[in-house]
């Protein structure tokens, strides 16, 4: 059934070659239709894909608790600290977290500054951080070369785009000495990490940078979840926990900012606590795929990987209908159009078809032939429809600032579903062929 | 054993109310070697004769042995298998597919011949055949690049490509000059003498059916008479012109 495949693909290849405008024509529904496919699934993913992409750059699972407090309200709340500018937040909260919160893997507390560094005659301003060691777990680092900062040292980690500023590009500075605010640091390592921005990055021990200042308080909290699902859940432990060692409100009246208005029973929170993928949508790296999930959620701090997933689906919802149903059309008409040319061209072949089964041929190689030419025809058209739609759905991507993902797999079923076109159309025409008389098709004329 | 054994052969076309008896009780047997020319006015039922010959229709009524196998009842397919095998068609109006070499059109029947032939043993065979009606050489011509006589060759390639036992030809010469005619009727002759292939041939005119072995005439569905002829020889210098007369 099957070995004659070569035969039939030529004979087909020659008969649509032989109309050329009238096969192109013809496969213009089709062209169209596989375009939308492709361009949907494309935009469809693309989304998706991006939103995940930026979440996961952020590190994995990462909790981020800050000093202060912000909110929607504003004013209204009566909160006067911004965020980081309060002094709320201790080591001994760290410890608290790191002791009492279960499925944690790393604490690392954290100060954010933005300084000149030195290092010999190279000098850079720059944003300087004090962790400690277990930062590198939280963020899975990989430092090469060197290792990380021990704590309570006075050795420095440097990222790899500052390092490349300050002495030159690929050079290992481990061993530099590099001054930050008077205090005396060695590099140790280099991390090439490039999430949050770490790549142009100076990292020191918290407690030394604390030290120089005299201060007590640290900016903020980094927590490595155990378990990706968990985030929230962690986040939730940590707020209870927190608003326990700060004596503000009871837990159960301060699940969200709304409650917070209304409840009145104490102070509002002094810190704020982000899960990783609202730390994404609030560091600016910021697309239209992600502002939509963005204002589709009522609390920014309780954003979860699914939940903002979800709401970017519904967000693209509305262009996926809108596609598939220029899909739908345009594949139902060029699949009728791929009929009617058959059924053309089974009646211009009637002849040819009477010589062929009056030598020999059964009723199914009749049907394979028109069938396999048919399927032909929409194969044809559906891989001009991938050029195509590959072209719009980067057009579209390019125009509305939308992530796009041509994957192998939607090319794959942008062509299947054309081939079934041919199929499912091609099959009348393929019948009515198979079933002619041989006497009669041989005397028409 | 006859090649062809027809016994009481019927064929009745219903036209609504109306009914048309295309043969009437048809009893023939031809032999292997043979080349048989059927003659008859038009209607008498040499083309149903035909069609039945050639497994393309079945008879209403009666036996149909080809090659002692009664075909009369078999199924589309089943006679399909058989027209591939043993019967080789050549028609008045050649029917070669167009925009199509000589080659491929000589190809078609091995298309569909089971076990499948691998690509290379069918271009070999179609040339074989190709060369054997002396149009080795135009191979990758179309047939609107051959003139009538060679495309009726061709034709004839295509129909003993798969070495059949029995070549069936419709007034092959229809639509033909007198001299190309010739060259047609010398090739089927050749055909019986060099490899015994059976040959019956359909015609209107007397002249054409003379080369064949044996002459029978049909008329309205029925034998009329069937005689062995001395068969005329074709000879590439006759000029004398062919009286136009036909049979009946
Ligand atoms: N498919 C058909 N339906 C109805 N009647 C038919 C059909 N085919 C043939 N006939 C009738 O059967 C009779 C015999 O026809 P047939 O074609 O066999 O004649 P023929 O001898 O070949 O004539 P010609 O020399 O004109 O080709 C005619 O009366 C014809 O009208
Ligand atoms: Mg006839």
């Amino acid at each position: 059934m099957f070995a004659l495949m070569p035969v039939n693909i030529r004979l087909a290849v020659r008969s649509l070659n032989r109309n050329r405008m009238r096969s192109l024509l013809t496969m213009l529904g089709i062209i169209i239709g596989v375009a939308a496919v492709l361009t949907m699934v494309a935009l469809g993913t693309g989304a998706r894909g991006s939103v995940e992409g930026e979440v996961r750059s952020a590190g994995t699972n990462l909790i981020f608790v800050r000093a202060g407090n912000y909110t929607r309200g504003g004013e209204s709340v009566g909160i006067a600290a911004g965020l980081g500018a309060a002094h709320t937040l201790t080591y001994a909260d760290a410890q608290a977290i790191a002791a009492q919160v279960p499925g944690i893997t790393a604490v690392s507390p954290g100060l954010s500054r933005r300084t000149s560094v030195v290092s010999g005659a190279s000098r850079a301003f720059a944003p300087v951080d004090g962790i400690a060691a277990a930062y590198a777990k939280a963020y899975t680092w990989n430092i090469r070369p060197g290792h990380m900062l021990a704590d309570g040292s006075s050795e420095a980690v440097i990222g790899r785009t500052l390092a490349d500023n300050l002495f030159g590009k690929g050079f290992d500075p481990t061993g530099k000495p590099i001054t930050v605010r008077d205090a005396a640091y060695t590099i140790v390592g280099v991390t090439d990490d490039t999430s949050d921005e770490h790549n142009e990055m100076l990292f020191v021990p918290w407690r030394k940078l604390q030290a120089g200042e005299g201060i007590d308080y640290l900016d903020y909290i980094v927590i490595a979840a155990e378990k990706a699902g968990e985030a929230s859940r962690i986040a939730d432990d940590v707020k209870t926990l927190l608003r326990q060692r700060h004596g503000l409100a009871s837990a159960a009246n301060g699940q969200g900012y709304i409650s917070q208005q209304g409840g009145g029973a104490g102070r509002p929170d002094d810190f704020t606590v982000e899960t990783q993928a609202a730390k994404a949508l609030t560091q600016g790296l910021y697309t239209p795929a992600a502002a939509f999930a963005l204002a589709n959620l009522p609390k920014l701090d309780e954003v979860t990987l699914s939940e903002m997933a979800d709401t970017l689906d519904r967000a693209s919802d509305t262009m996926t209908a809108l596609l598939a149903s220029i899909a739908g059309v345009s594949l139902i008409v060029g699949g009728i159009g791929i009929m009617n040319i058959m059924l053309v061209s089974v009646t211009e072949r009637t002849r040819e078809i009477g010589l062929r089964v009056a030598t020999g041929a059964r009723s199914l190689d009749v049907a394979l032939q028109f069938l396999i030419e048919a399927i032909t025809l929409s194969v044809v058209g559906g891989v001009v429809g991938l050029m195509l739609g590959f072209v719009t759905a980067r057009l579209i991507g390019w125009a509305l600032d939308w992530p796009v993902t041509v994957s192998a797999q939607s090319m794959a079923l942008a062509i299947g579903i054309a081939a079934a076109v041919g199929l499912v159309f091609g099959s009348y025409p393929a019948r009515r062929a198979s079933l002619l008389d041989p006497i009669d098709a041989l005397r028409t004329e | 054993m006859p090649v062809i054994s027809l016994e009481a052969i019927t064929k009745v076309y219903k036209l609504g109310d109306n009914q048309v008896d295309a043969l009437r009780g048809v009893s023939l047997d031809i032999d292997a070697g043979e080349f048989v020319s059927i003659v008859g006015p038009s209607g008498s039922g040499k083309s149903t004769m035909m069609h039945i010959l050639g497994c393309l229709d079945r008879p209403t009524d009666g036996h149909y042995l080809l090659n002692g196998k009664d075909v009369s009842a078999l199924s589309r397919d089943a006679l399909a298998e058989i027209r591939n095998r043993q019967i080789g068609f050549v028609f008045q109006g050649f029917n070669l597919l167009p925009r199509t070499t000589a080659l491929e059109n000589v190809e078609v029947p091995l298309l569909y011949s089971r076990p499948i032939l691998p690509a290379a043993e069918r271009r070999a065979r179609a040339m074989a055949a190709l060369e054997m009606v002396g149009l080795g050489n135009r191979a990758d011509h179309h047939p609107n690049q051959l003139s009538g006589g060679q495309q009726q060759r061709v034709a004839i390639a295509r129909a003993l490509v798969n070495q059949p036992s029995l070549i069936l030809a419709d007034e092959p010469t229809g639509n033909l000059d007198t001299k190309t005619s010739i060259d047609v009727m010398r090739t089927l002759q050749e055909l019986r003498e060099k490899q015994g292939i059976t040959i019956v041939l359909i015609t209107h005119e007397a002249d054409i059916a003379a080369y064949g072995t044996r002459i029978i005439a049909v008329r309205d569905g029925l034998i009329l008479s069937d005689k062995a002829n001395a068969p005329r020889p074709a000879l590439e210098d006759e000029v004398a012109p062919v009286p136009m007369a036909a049979v009946n």
